[in-house]
């Protein structure tokens, strides 16, 4: 195999050109935005910091990224534990286990659409599925209206995209308990370790890359929610379930203030950023590669 | 693992197959136009409309007749699609050498769309245009100046010509936009609702007092289960469900230029009788009492004897409550500080993008559209046809179906008064996300704001947007 020096930028070429074309071009054209006040419509005109002095002066910003907080709250300890659950469970030896592999993924693959009429109908005040079991098993006097109370629309969503979401973590996962050596197990038993122990000192701290992985791109996605709020809710009633991603959305096309959404992406881009560091920093004492 | 790398192949075959569909839908247009336009030889297209009206042809027979043209129309309601799309074949009939390419999106994603589209410069030729968006999109330029079509082309004898001012230039006086119907709000009522509760039916000049007084007879827990089966009234923040109430106690919500949001206290009166409404009577639920229904169907399905809303809902009705209940329109009941009825109304119309490459076809189209070709048949439900001898006519009674009063629209029409359209209108008004003007309301209406909070929070928040426009 003898190749120029050239060859093998010629093969990484195509990906450096897409990632220039369709992701650092529109980054820095982002940026570039965030300091005029621009309609996309007529040119933008300069506007130095405003979008960013406003930004931080408006209420409805602090009330989204509060949203977007308790999202991620709810949404990254709720598909970590429940996927890795699941995929213990579904890495048992059993028969037509992979029908059940199949079935828990699911939902994943399944259109935001169906998947929001589904939901709006469980959980709609009157008529709705889960107000009925309530009311008439649980005997509860009042339930809540679900996605119309301020309460309870942004938990509501969450729960949603939870469940939406946790087949494709609970994949990884599985493809992380594969890999750990059935020996250890069979060591550790005759050791006299219980399922537990064995649990706690030789599944989880093999899985940590793996769980780091996870972390990482769930707190991603919570981030980046954006079509459960879309389908189900439209960040309602009143904003209580409007997360970032969903008010750049808003303010760049139907409020035609693409300035604005440039700014409040670069704030997004910026707390994802700190995110990922942070958890990178930490990787090294919570993540082991070996026993 | 064999299963699941199975199922992983599946996946991504799945996947491709989705962005392949994608494009070939985009696509799909295109291939079908050379089977619509083939008659084009057959018949030469000038003659049919020429016999109608002489003066609308100038422009038309400029367009050389064998070039084949595709022009895109957008319309914001599914529930008409059949019958606009006859009114469209008639079109492309008279013009073989044109195919419409005609497509309906629900608002309030219609804006969404038609936003992104303008951004990308690849607006539909022609497209639906609505009071409340009109004067943002002549600022911006979006829209082609038809003042000289409609000198050339339009009998003012034969048109509801008033309205013509909401699609004006504020500045130059001209048109952008051409109104095919006039629209306004009206109170809804469940005639056997009446008549089982032994109540009147609504009358002109009925007040807040004797509305009140109905709806509380109307509401109705039937198995006594602590849960209201059939309220007197139902609303929630919505522009058509308030500003109805506002502009008949003679309030406002906005200054007299319409520049600043200062809501007077004749409207904040009407606030809060339709607070009182909820939290004091309890005729009426709060509004996410609602959720999961959609809001054109509480009153079809019994749940509210009363609504306020667009007439345009009589068509939606006629085809959700059947022969299940009979009822009828009236006005919006008066409030204490009314002098006189304030119906709230505004035209809906069609306007050629700016960018559009067939004006002169496109207003042709528009000049179809909202003239006599219009007929009765055709026309929308609540909505009165822009064109006069076809909304005069005994047909738009449509004394065969519901509601029996359907000359009340016409009269009720006099007494339209203002409106709170400006620009950023749906921003500040909550129109596309629920949020603002429509948010704010619906936290009070819940139950979870008191009214002097939301008000004050509006104000700032209308005010922030109207500062853009009007600095």
């Amino acid at each position: 195999m003898k190749h120029g020096k050239l060859t093998p930028y010629l093969f990484v070429l195509p990906t450096i050109f897409g990632l220039l074309v369709f992701r650092l071009g529109p980054t820095a054209v982002a940026a570039y935005a965030s300091f005029t006040r621009w309609n996309v419509r007529t040119p933008p005109e300069f506007l130095a910091l405003g979008n960013y002095v406003e930004l931080v002066n408006t209420e409805t910003f602090w009330l989204v990224f509060r949203n977007t907080l308790l999202f991620t709250v709810i949404f990254v300890p709720g598909v970590m534990i429940i996927s890795l659950l699941m995929a213990m469970m579904v890495n048992q030896k059993l028969r037509g286990i992979a029908f059940f592999r199949g079935l828990y993924f699911m939902p994943y693959i399944t259109a935001m659409v169906a998947v929001a009429m589904v939901w709006r109908w469980i959980f709609a005040t009157r008529f709705g599925v889960l107000n009925y079991a309530l009311t008439n098993f649980l005997q509860v006097a009042d339930p809540p209206a679900w996605l119309a109370d301020k309460t309870w629309a942004l938990p509501s969503l969450a729960i949603v995209a939870v469940w939406k979401q946790v087949g494709f973590q609970m994949l990884i996962f599985l493809a992380g308990l594969q890999s750990v050596p059935g020996s250890l197990y069979e060591a550790a038993s005759i050791d006299g370790a219980s399922k537990r122990q064995q649990f706690f000192k030789i599944t989880l701290p093999l899985l940590s890359p793996i769980t780091f992985f996870i972390f990482v791109i769930t707190v991603i996605d919570a981030f980046k929610t954006f079509e459960v709020t879309f389908t189900m809710t439209g960040g309602g009633p009143n904003n209580a379930s409007t997360t970032l991603a969903y008010y750049i959305y808003q303010n760049a096309f139907t409020f035609g203030r693409m300035g604005y959404a440039s700014a409040l992406a670069m704030f997004l881009m910026l707390i994802v950023g700190v995110t990922t560091f942070i958890s990178f920093r930490m990787k090294d004492r919570l993540v082991e590669y070996a026993l | 693992m064999k299963p699941l790398k199975i199922f992983l192949v599946l996946l991504i075959l799945a996947f491709l197959l989705a962005a392949c569909g994608g494009s070939q839908a985009v696509e799909e247009p295109a291939v079908e136009e050379p089977a619509v336009e083939e008659p084009a030889a057959e018949e030469p297209a000038t003659e049919e409309p020429a016999a109608e009206e002489p003066a609308t042809e100038e422009p038309a027979a400029a367009e050389p007749m064998d070039e084949e043209i595709t022009m895109r129309y957008f319309m914001w309601d599914p529930s008409f699609e059949e019958t606009e799309q006859i009114m469209v074949d008639k079109f492309m009939a008279e013009h073989p050498n044109v195919t419409i390419d005609f497509q309906t999106i629900g608002t309030p994603d219609y804006w969404t769309k038609l936003e992104a589209l303008s951004a990308a410069n690849d607006l539909p030729c022609v497209f639906n245009m609505s009071a409340g968006f009109v004067d943002q999109w002549i600022s911006d330029g979006l829209l082609y100046d038809i003042q000289p079509y409609v000198d050339a082309d339009i009998n003012p004898d034969d048109y509801y010509t008033g309205v013509f001012d909401v699609v004006r230039d504020k500045n130059s006086g001209d048109m952008y936009a051409f109104p095919f119907a006039f629209v306004e709000t009206v109170l809804f009522y469940n005639k056997d609702a009446f008549d089982a509760a032994g109540v009147p039916y609504p009358t002109e000049g009925w007040t807040w007092a004797e509305f009140l007084d109905a709806a509380q007879k109307l509401t109705k827990d039937d198995n006594s289960d602590g849960v209201i089966d059939q309220y007197g009234f139902w609303f929630y923040g919505r522009y058509a469900h308030i500003e109805s109430w506002v502009y008949q106690n003679n309030g406002r919500f906005l200054n007299e230029n319409k520049t600043r949001f200062a809501a007077d206290d004749n409207a904040i009166e009407a606030l809060s009788f339709l607070d009182s409404l909820i939290h004091e009577y309890g005729v009426a639920p709060e509004p996410k009492e609602m959720e999961g229904i959609r809001q054109q169907d509480v009153f079809p399905l019994g749940l509210a004897a009363m609504w306020v809303d667009g007439a345009w809902n009589i068509n939606g009705n006629r085809e959700n409550i059947g022969d299940q209940f009979n009822w009828g329109i009236a006005p919006i009941p008066r409030g204490p500080q009314a002098t006189g009825d304030a119906a709230y109304g505004w035209p809906d119309s069609m306007a050629i993008a700016a960018t559009c490459e067939h004006p002169d076809l496109a207003w042709e189209f528009i000049n179809f559209m909202t003239g006599p070709e219009r007929t009765i048949d055709l026309t929308f439900g609540g909505k009165i046809p822009i064109y006069k001898p076809v909304a005069l006519s005994e047909e738009f009674l449509e004394k065969d179906q519901q509601p029996d009063n359907k000359e009340f629209l016409l009269e009720w029409a006099n007494y339209t008064g203002p409106t709170t359209f400006t620009p950023g209108w749906g921003e500040w008004r909550g129109y596309t996300d629920g949020a603002g003007l429509e948010g704010r309301l619906g936290e009070v209406f819940n139950g979870e704001s008191d009214l002097d909070t939301a008000v004050n929070s509006i104000t700032e928040h209308a005010n922030g947007v109207l500062e853009r426009y009007y600095p």
